[in-house]
């Protein structure tokens, strides 16, 4: 769990500030902000409807801001387009739909790697990545659509690394899979990271999440509420029984989180 | 027999255009999710500007003024998506159909401008077919098979063996994650309507050939490639290809039990048929 220090401790990768965002007239996020460091796991938790998802698809491009900066190494990016952001380094990966259903494995990761230009390029690409999920291996002809949801979200953190990404944003990358399958995603997750790459993960199962986390966010309403590390948080009292359903008290934990409406 | 195997060869005949009308108004209903009433105003199009070439002042040998004719329906195709839809890209499904039916009208009316209501040749000789197994087949008929088969394997190509191809096919799938993969989505959408209105015109000019022009053609044939795109699943080419020698054969093969006066109602029974049946295949994406 060591994150890379700069002169003046960690170096700042991802800079969110005071963020305004939603859909069309009504907003989602009021004023949201959260940093994340070079090399750290950032978990970002909160009820239903508390603007997560929102809050990514804004760092991404599939939202603009209407107020607030979003800053990439101290660039400030928040009117950029998804496209640009894959360029500098950004890669996302959304709740359920997060495969091209009618393309093959192949054909998935080959558009995962569309921004690297030139065709020798994907092609290696394609081969490192494989080296890298072989359960991939076998199934490079199989129509992503016929995959199960483990595989399918294999596939996409596959997708996601074609580009070497510096910061990757996943949003509910546990929902709807087995036990045994979170596992598999979350020791993927923390490899990917020993490699230096920055993880920012929206979560219902905050647990687990916080316990790979070196530090979380909690969003409620569109704010900021708290921030600390994973470790923290886990003990704190309030998000215990606010936000991990400790006590039976909690918010109702639906699968669906509205944020992610289109 | 005779009778049965003509059909049968008509049927195919027709087919092969509708699915060619059919793919092309698949391809933008898979990317754009919206069904392009003015589909068959590119078909129309496309005839007619073939009429334009060679006739006074170009004059153009038919062979080479189908060149042009189909550059100037990609043309058509393109300034349509960049003065109707693209400014209407975020707009509901309603605002994108009148917007369609509109524009639909515009350029039938347009074309009745230029040419007249009346119903016009390109003045080829009308040829004997030849006889091959108790069937006749001009040589049109030939060139509107071989051209489709040709279409097919183009298509098949682009969207299969090249990036650009696979990108319209992830941007069919699903347009925000194609987005957010580093798809230029706005090329893919451009290329797309490029494909559609080159096969809108080639289909329409096909049927022109092998037929006549008026500009009328192109709702008829809308609704049968519309029905052709039910058939298949929206956004998928295949289906659609398949859909076109169906609907293609259906009506054909009526002709042996009804009067051909209600040959056209067939495509029509077809789609009602399957908006009834399975509503589901306007809305959803087949999966196989």
């Amino acid at each position: 769990m060591n994150v890379p220090q700069g002169e003046n401790g960690p170096v700042l990768l991802l800079e969110v500030e005071e963020v305004f965002a939603g859909y069309g007239k009504i907003e989602v996020l009021h004023g949201t902000s959260i940093r994340v460091r070079e090399g750290e796991i950032v978990c970002i938790i909160g009820p239903n409807g508390s603007g997560k998802s929102t809050l990514l698809k804004t760092i991404v491009g599939l939202l603009k801001p209407t107020r607030g900066s979003v800053r990439l190494s101290g660039k400030e990016v928040g009117r950029l387009d998804p496209q640009e952001k894959v360029r500098l380094g950004m890669a996302y990966i959304p709740q359920g739909r997060n495969v091209f259903p009618s393309l093959t494995v192949l054909e998935n990761l080959q558009m995962g790697g569309v921004s690297l230009g030139d065709a020798g390029a994907v092609r290696r690409a394609v081969e490192e990545v494989l080296e890298e999920y072989p359960v991939l291996k076998g199934r490079v002809r199989a129509q992503a659509g016929n995959l199960s949801g483990g595989e399918k979200q294999i596939l996409a953190l596959a997708r996601a690394v074609m580009t070497r990404p510096r910061l990757i944003l996943l949003d509910e990358p546990s929902i709807g899979l087995a036990p045994r399958i979170i596992e598999e995603i979350y020791n993927r997750l923390q490899e990917i990271n020993r490699r230096g790459v920055s993880l920012a993960i929206v979560e219902q199962n905050a647990r687990k999440a916080l316990a790979v986390a070196h530090r979380g966010y909690v969003l409620d309403l569109g704010v900021t509420r708290l921030e600390d590390t994973g470790a923290h948080l886990l003990d704190n009292e309030e998000v215990r029984m606010l936000y991990l359903g400790e006590k039976g008290n909690g918010p109702e934990q639906e699968p669906q989180d509205p944020g992610s409406r289109r | 027999m005779d009778i049965f195997l003509q059909s049968v060869v008509n049927g195919i005949l027709a087919g092969c255009i509708y699915a060619l009308f059919a793919m092309g108004l698949t391809l933008i209903y898979g990317v754009l999710n919206f069904v392009n009433f003015a589909h068959g105003e590119l078909i129309m199009w496309g005839a007619y500007f073939l009429y334009l070439f060679i006739s006074e002042p170009f004059s153009l040998p038919l062979s080479v003024a189908v060149a042009p004719a189909i550059l100037c329906t990609v043309c058509l195709g393109m300034v349509m998506d960049f003065a109707i839809f693209r400014p209407l890209r975020k707009a509901d499904r309603l605002t994108l159909l009148i917007a369609a039916m509109g524009l639909s009208f515009l350029l039938r009316n347009a074309a009745q401008f230029f040419w007249g209501a009346e119903v016009r040749t390109y003045g080829l000789e009308i040829s004997r077919g030849f006889q091959f197994l108790g069937v006749s087949l001009t040589a049109q008929q030939i060139l509107i098979i071989g051209v489709t088969v040709a279409c097919v394997i183009l298509v098949y190509l682009l969207f299969f063996r090249t990036s650009l191809g696979k990108s319209m096919r992830a941007v069919s799938d699903n347009l925000d994650l194609a987005r957010v993969v580093g798809i230029n989505a706005r090329r893919s959408i451009r290329a797309a309507w490029i494909v559609s209105a080159a096969l809108a015109g080639t289909g329409g000019i096909l049927l022109a050939l092998d037929t006549n022009l008026n500009p009328e053609m192109g709702v008829i044939n809308l609704v049968k490639a519309f029905a052709a795109t039910l058939i298949g699943g929206v956004g998928n080419l295949w289906g659609a290809l398949l859909g076109g020698l169906i609907i293609g054969l259906a009506e054909n093969l009526s002709v042996l039990v009804i009067s051909p006066g209600y040959k056209d109602a067939v495509a029509f029974a077809i789609m009602v048929g399957i908006l009834l049946t399975r509503p589901y295949l306007v809305t959803g994406k087949r999966t196989d």
